[in-house]
């Protein structure tokens, strides 16, 4: 009998495409279901915002490092505050860092479920979705709360935090996370333990150790390979090194390793770590510091460059500056995890079913505006 | 084969267990409330105080410094002033401020605005502030150019303009009058002179 002749077929995916999170395009060349390359085409979102930090004041540019990642504006704010005061030596008050670290990890929590309920819905199932999106507005209610903004927070600013915690608020978000606790093993039996979910995702797109470093992939994806590297702890900031906290990693520990599964389960397991440090947070709450902010009226760091990363939720956040003493920058320069997890998809994806594309690039947790800045 | 039919018994039980837990949640109270309508009271009522919405400005106690205008990253905020004869103003926090300057236009794009919140921090008497208004939608773009200063009052700073003008060319005739007297004229007026460097300085 005489083989079948077959084409390769190129399929234009995106830049509007339900399962693409944002504006993303992906150029695929398939034969029938299964991708020959994938190239991702990103820049759909640029907005260029690394150009208006150069003609911004350092003060002026905080909003704007809210849409570098919209989903976790708070880890955002929180990344670019730290470059800024190493570059002009600015002291934080402790009553600050703590409110940053809570703050930052309601975040975390926030941005992990955003993560989670999509990849679900990506791969069918709806449910999950509305589920962690309803406790993503908890967070939501709470960030209102202290800094009346739900999205774009422009909370964590230069010197320390906008607001100090209103009353009671620090009681509210102790609520939230003991009552988040016990939501956790709900999720895990409605999606997290699901059979079909299971198989849809376990050895699908699979980054081995290797691969992810030599793409420079950062967070919960480099983790999920099996690399034991977090930068709240191996690059300390804030009062990260007073939190006792653990590092889920892929492995046996996790119960897998490298592939779509492990990247879901690790970030459901981050989510349970943030709810350590919150608590540890709120435990040890300086009460009696009354300063939440050193008041500054201008920026105006030496002459000099400093690149600080910190852990945002995609990976490596990292703001690289070039001051040239003025009070706006020479350059500025963003470095982020969705870019990097973007770039891996051209080494995966040949292989890979079309459908298990989607759920590759569901499990890297990409947010287009963080990959085109 | 056994692996095979255990498979299946596997994904339909996770199918129930999963479902169990949707079905739990017709038991629960709805977190989900019927916006805008059907609700008791407006949502803006049950929004907390600090909710960033709509920018107001109380032009009574605005004292035209315009540290709004310089902080507002995107400047969407247009002010012109006059200089006005001093008085003081007392902000929200009950602190008295002086006043020199009165706005004859202020000007807020919300269009443009992004709600950061930048402009109301340095503001000395709390004049800028958000309201909890953020139904924008709108089809007439004009409607979100807020023009604070009204005709009537744009009148009155005006006037109040001139009354500075007019003391100015006072204390100038004054000045001039005091430059053209004889050595021991001086003498007599010296204060006045001295309060006419003083504000010549300020500008």
């Amino acid at each position: 009998m005489k083989a079948l002749r077959t084409e390769d077929m190129t399929l234009n995916m995106g830049p509007h495409h339900p399962s693409t999170h944002g504006v993303l395009r992906f150029i695929l060349t398939s034969d029938g279901e299964v991708v020959h390359s994938c190239r991702p085409d990103v820049g759909y979102l640029h907005r260029s915002i690394e150009k208006i930090g150069e003609i911004m004041t350092y003060i002026g540019f905080m909003p704007y490092t809210d849409r570098v990642d919209y989903v976790c504006a708070m880890n955002a704010n929180w990344g670019y505050a730290l470059a800024v005061e190493k570059l002009a030596k600015i002291e934080v008050p402790r009553r600050a860092e703590f409110l940053r670290a809570i703050v930052g990890e309601l975040n975390r929590i926030s941005s992990h479920l955003v993560a989670l309920g999509t990849m679900a819905m990506d791969l069918g199932a709806i449910t999950p979705f509305p589920w962690a999106l309803r406790e993503r507005e908890r967070v939501n209610d709470l960030f209102e709360e202290i800094c009346g903004a739900r999205l774009t927070h422009n909370y964590v600013w230069i010197g320390g935090v906008a607001f100090d915690a209103p009353d009671g608020w620090l009681e509210k978000v102790r609520r939230f996370i003991d009552s988040f606790e016990k939501m956790i093993p709900e999720f895990n039996r409605l999606i997290t333990g699901n059979k079909i979910f299971h198989e849809r995702l376990v050895g699908v797109g699979v980054i081995d150790r290797k691969t992810a470093l030599a793409y420079g992939i950062s967070g919960p994806n480099l983790r999920a390979s099996g690399v034991d590297w977090d930068i709240r702890r191996d690059i300390p900031y804030g009062i990260y090194p007073e939190l006792a906290f653990d590092i889920p990693i892929g492995g046996d520990a996790l119960g897998c390793i490298d592939d779509g599964y492990a990247r879901f389960v690790i970030r459901v397991r981050e989510m349970e770590e943030s709810l350590k440090i919150v608590r540890q947070c709120l435990d040890r709450f300086p009460h009696e510091e009354k300063e939440h902010r050193t008041r500054i009226r201008k920026v105006k760091p030496p002459v000099g460059s400093v690149y600080v990363a910190s852990e945002a939720p995609r990976g490596e956040l990292g703001f690289f500056i070039v001051s040239n003493g003025t009070e706006k920058a020479e350059r500025m320069r963003i470095r982020t995890g969705s870019f990097t997890a973007m770039s891996v998809v051209e080494k995966i994806a040949p292989g890979l079913m079309v459908a298990d594309l989607v759920a590759l690039i569901a499990s890297l947790d990409v947010v287009a505006p963080e990959i085109d800045r | 084969m056994i692996a095979y039919v255990r498979n299946i018994q596997d994904a339909c039980a996770s199918i129930f267990d999963g479902m169990a837990v949707t079905f739990s949640h017709l038991f629960r109270r709805p977190i989900t409330v019927q916006y805008p309508d059907r609700i008791p009271r407006r949502i803006q009522e049950t929004l907390p105080d600090r909710t960033r919405g709509h920018l107001e400005v109380d032009l009574d106690i605005c004292i035209s410094c315009r540290a709004c205008e310089k902080a507002c990253p995107i400047e969407c905020i247009v002010i012109e002033d006059v200089r006005i004869p001093k008085d003081s103003v007392a902000g929200v926090d009950g602190k008295e401020t002086a006043r020199v300057k009165e706005p004859t236009r202020f000007d807020i794009n919300l269009y443009k605005c992004m709600y950061c919140g930048l402009c109301v921090e340095p503001c000395p008497t709390g004049a800028i502030r958000f309201t909890k208004e953020f139904e924008g939608a709108t089809d007439d773009l004009s409607r979100l150019h807020l023009r604070f200063v009204t005709p009537e009052r744009r009148e009155v700073v005006l006037r109040k303009g001139e009354g500075y003008e007019r003391e100015q060319a006072e204390k100038a005739r004054k000045k001039a009058e005091a430059a053209a007297k004889p050595e021991g004229g001086k003498q007599v007026d010296p204060p006045a002179a001295g309060e006419e460097s003083k504000e010549g300085d300020k500008e």
